[in-house]
């Protein structure tokens, strides 16, 4: 596999150097009720071939994080208003639509929650994977055929050329999802993003798809970021793991230690308040109180002390930056050591 | 299309029984028929020892009171005209009740769900979905019922809001002694809420256990598969690999013999033939599988 070699020269030569790296990114949003700050200022690096997981919420900005890498926001309501996304010497947040266009879908590519949605009902499979390939790779029908193939049968797609001729509804949930990930993967992408690609899906389905994503991972040598709700789904398959909370980066670590010392009392509220597969837990769970703050009215200081059982009235004053706590370990918490 | 297929099982009053399985494993149309929004076309079904065939319409009305169902996304039960108020005394309403003992009821039941007293004017948009559900458990308690059809009542919410209502339901069934019927997928939930649990497939229930038997020693193949399929919290502990077993059957084209024989790793030729039946293999654990004894923990 000559492209392997290849990527594996690149991947050596760049060791220490991010895939992408994103600088203070803030995002806006302009809505009926008013203007909101979704994401404010986030900071991080993807280094290649890794796997980032992102955890967070509804309201965290884990999805707008990845929609504004892949600038496609949505144009009337969301605009990048601040900091940069860094990728292969390139702006993304201030690069024009067409080496975007140029970008996506080849050197970085996404998967979404819902294939259903993201699949044309009207063409085949196989019209679908030609269309990424003749577009960015130039390859003509026969050869695009082919490749469309190869991609089925990477994904462990049983019968590969029947599939070419079905149509999005001939095919099951799972089934779906393994087609998008063999149209990201169209052609071999440094990085892909998965915003929760197994929330829509069967608990057995879910654990193939993951499954499948990792031995690609592990075969192709992509970096990911992996968006999830599910700190299962990111225990399983992440190298590194940030927590998101209110538009901020609240906690980063490599992803045992943020399972074995969480140091954000976000992080550790959210891990003992899962009901446990393998222990009997008390009989009442413990909780985080209270909910999100709505974007248009967030708490002074750090957004989740109203929530936080360490809270006193210096967690009003300032939003804590993120600070070292261990070895890649980072958290933004003044009361990190009591956590 | 046959979606539940001679299905059995009791529930015990102030026990929660679990329903898990995947997507058209028929568990939410078993929990619809209990409380008489679906009709079955065969079987009986008693309540509190009567049987539910033999009742006139005005005893099963009374009846059909006392159990109620909770639903994963009540904001989309809701009709977004009526404020909380009029959407929780809407079944006391039905039942004729007068205005003002709705107004006394909601005003005893806001607290209870852990919502503040001037919320039973504002509408359900203003609302979390942590929020609506408390909203929706409020409303099923409106009539003061035995027991409760929970369909999925925390998999839309986030996860710190979860806790909080598995907590709510918890803490309301030792309060009234509710009994519930649990329907879920999530296998964690599911080990924290139950007294006992039915694994479904394709229309049937393929093993019933007490909570602990079930976690500890699942033995019908599917079972395994998907308690195996839940990911764990300990990054580095490698999960067993799922084998690749496919997708679940479409339930207008269920396998012959063994429903789950089409994807089951240990099939053989009679469980392509044969249907197997539930047989005991514990106390109050059953499982239909012909390979049971081959298979044993």
């Amino acid at each position: 596999m000559p492209r392997n070699a290849a990527l594996q020269v690149e991947t050596a030569a760049a060791v220490a150097a991010p895939l992408i790296s994103v600088r203070s990114l803030t995002v806006d949003f302009f809505t009926a009720r008013g203007r909101f700050t979704a994401l404010h200022g986030i900071s991080f690096d993807v280094r290649p071939g890794s796997v980032l997981g992102i955890v967070g919420e509804s309201g965290s900005g884990k999805s707008v994080t990845a929609l504004a890498m892949m600038r496609l926001l949505p144009d009337h309501t969301a605009r990048i208003t601040g900091g940069q996304i860094l990728f292969q010497g390139t702006d993304l947040a201030h690069a024009a639509e067409r080496d975007l266009r140029r970008l996506r879908g080849r050197d970085m590519a996404m998967i979404f929650q819902d294939p259903t949605t993201s699949l044309n009902p009207i063409f085949s499979i196989g019209h679908q994977l030609r269309e990424g390939l003749a577009l960015h790779l130039g390859l003509g029908r026969a050869a695009a055929d082919r490749r469309a193939e190869e991609l089925l049968a990477l994904v462990r797609i049983s019968s590969p050329r029947a599939c070419l001729a079905k149509f999005p509804h001939e095919l099951s949930g799972g089934m779906r999802q393994r087609v998008m990930i063999a149209i990201a993967l169209a052609c071999n992408p440094k990085l892909l993003i998965a915003d929760e690609p197994t929330t829509a899906l069967d608990v057995t389905t879910q654990a193939q798809i993951l499954e499948l994503l990792r031995d690609l991972q592990g075969e192709l040598g992509m970096a990911i970021i992996l968006i999830t709700h599910d700190l299962g789904v990111v225990a399983e398959f992440a190298d590194e793991v940030q927590v998101m909370y209110a538009g901020r980066i609240v906690e980063r670590a490599p992803v045992a230690d943020i399972f074995a010392v969480p140091s954000h009392p976000y992080t550790g509220g959210l891990l003992h308040s899962m009901p446990s597969l393998e222990e009997e837990d008390p009989a009442l769970l413990p909780t985080i109180a209270g909910m999100v703050a709505s974007p248009f009215a967030m708490p002074p200081g750090c957004a989740f002390h109203p929530r936080c059982h360490l809270a006193g009235a210096d967690c009003t004053r300032a939003v804590p930056p993120l600070a070292r706590v261990g070895a890649g370990h980072d958290s933004a918490c003044i009361r990190t050591a009591h956590v | 299309m046959t979606a539940v297929d001679g299905v059995s099982f009791d529930i015990a009053r102030g026990e929660t029984l679990a329903l898990v399985g995947e997507s058209g494993c028929g568990k939410t149309t078993t929990g619809r028929m209990l409380v008489r929004l679906v009709e079955p076309d065969a079987g009986t079904m008693a309540f509190d020892g009567m049987d539910m065939a033999t009742l006139t319409a005005g005893e099963l009305r009374g009846l059909r009171q006392r159990m109620q169902l909770i639903f994963q996304d009540p904001g989309s039960a809701f009709n977004p005209r009526m404020n909380v108020a009029t959407l929780i005394a809407e079944p006391m309403r039905l039942a004729g009740y007068p205005p003002a003992e709705q107004r006394a009821r909601v005003a005893e039941l806001l607290p209870l769900v852990g919502l503040a007293p001037e919320y039973a004017e504002r509408f359900p948009h203003e609302f979390s979905g942590g929020q609506r559900q408390r909203i929706g458990i409020a409303r099923a308690l409106a009539l003061r019922p035995d027991f409760i059809v929970c369909d999925e009542p925390v998999s839309a919410l986030d996860v710190s809001v979860q806790a909080q209502v598995i907590n709510l339901l918890t803490e309301l069934q030792r309060q009234f002694g509710l009994t519930y019927l649990f329907i879920s997928h999530d296998l964690r939930v599911v080990r924290h809420v139950a007294t006992r649990i039915a694994v479904m497939y394709l229309g049937r229930i393929v093993e019933t256990a007490p909570k602990a038997a079930l976690y500890a020693t699942p033995r019908h193949p599917y079972t395994r598969a998907l308690l195996s399929a839940v990911p764990s919290h300990r990054p580095g502990v490698a999960r067993t690999r799922l084998a690749d077993i496919g997708e679940i059957a479409s339930a207008d084209a269920i396998p012959s013999g063994c429903r789950f024989h089409t994807r089951c790793p240990h099939a053989i030729a009679l469980c392509r033939e044969k249907d197997p039946e539930l047989t005991t293999i514990g106390d109050g654990h059953e499982a239909a599988c012909h390979r049971l004894d081959d298979l044993a923990a």
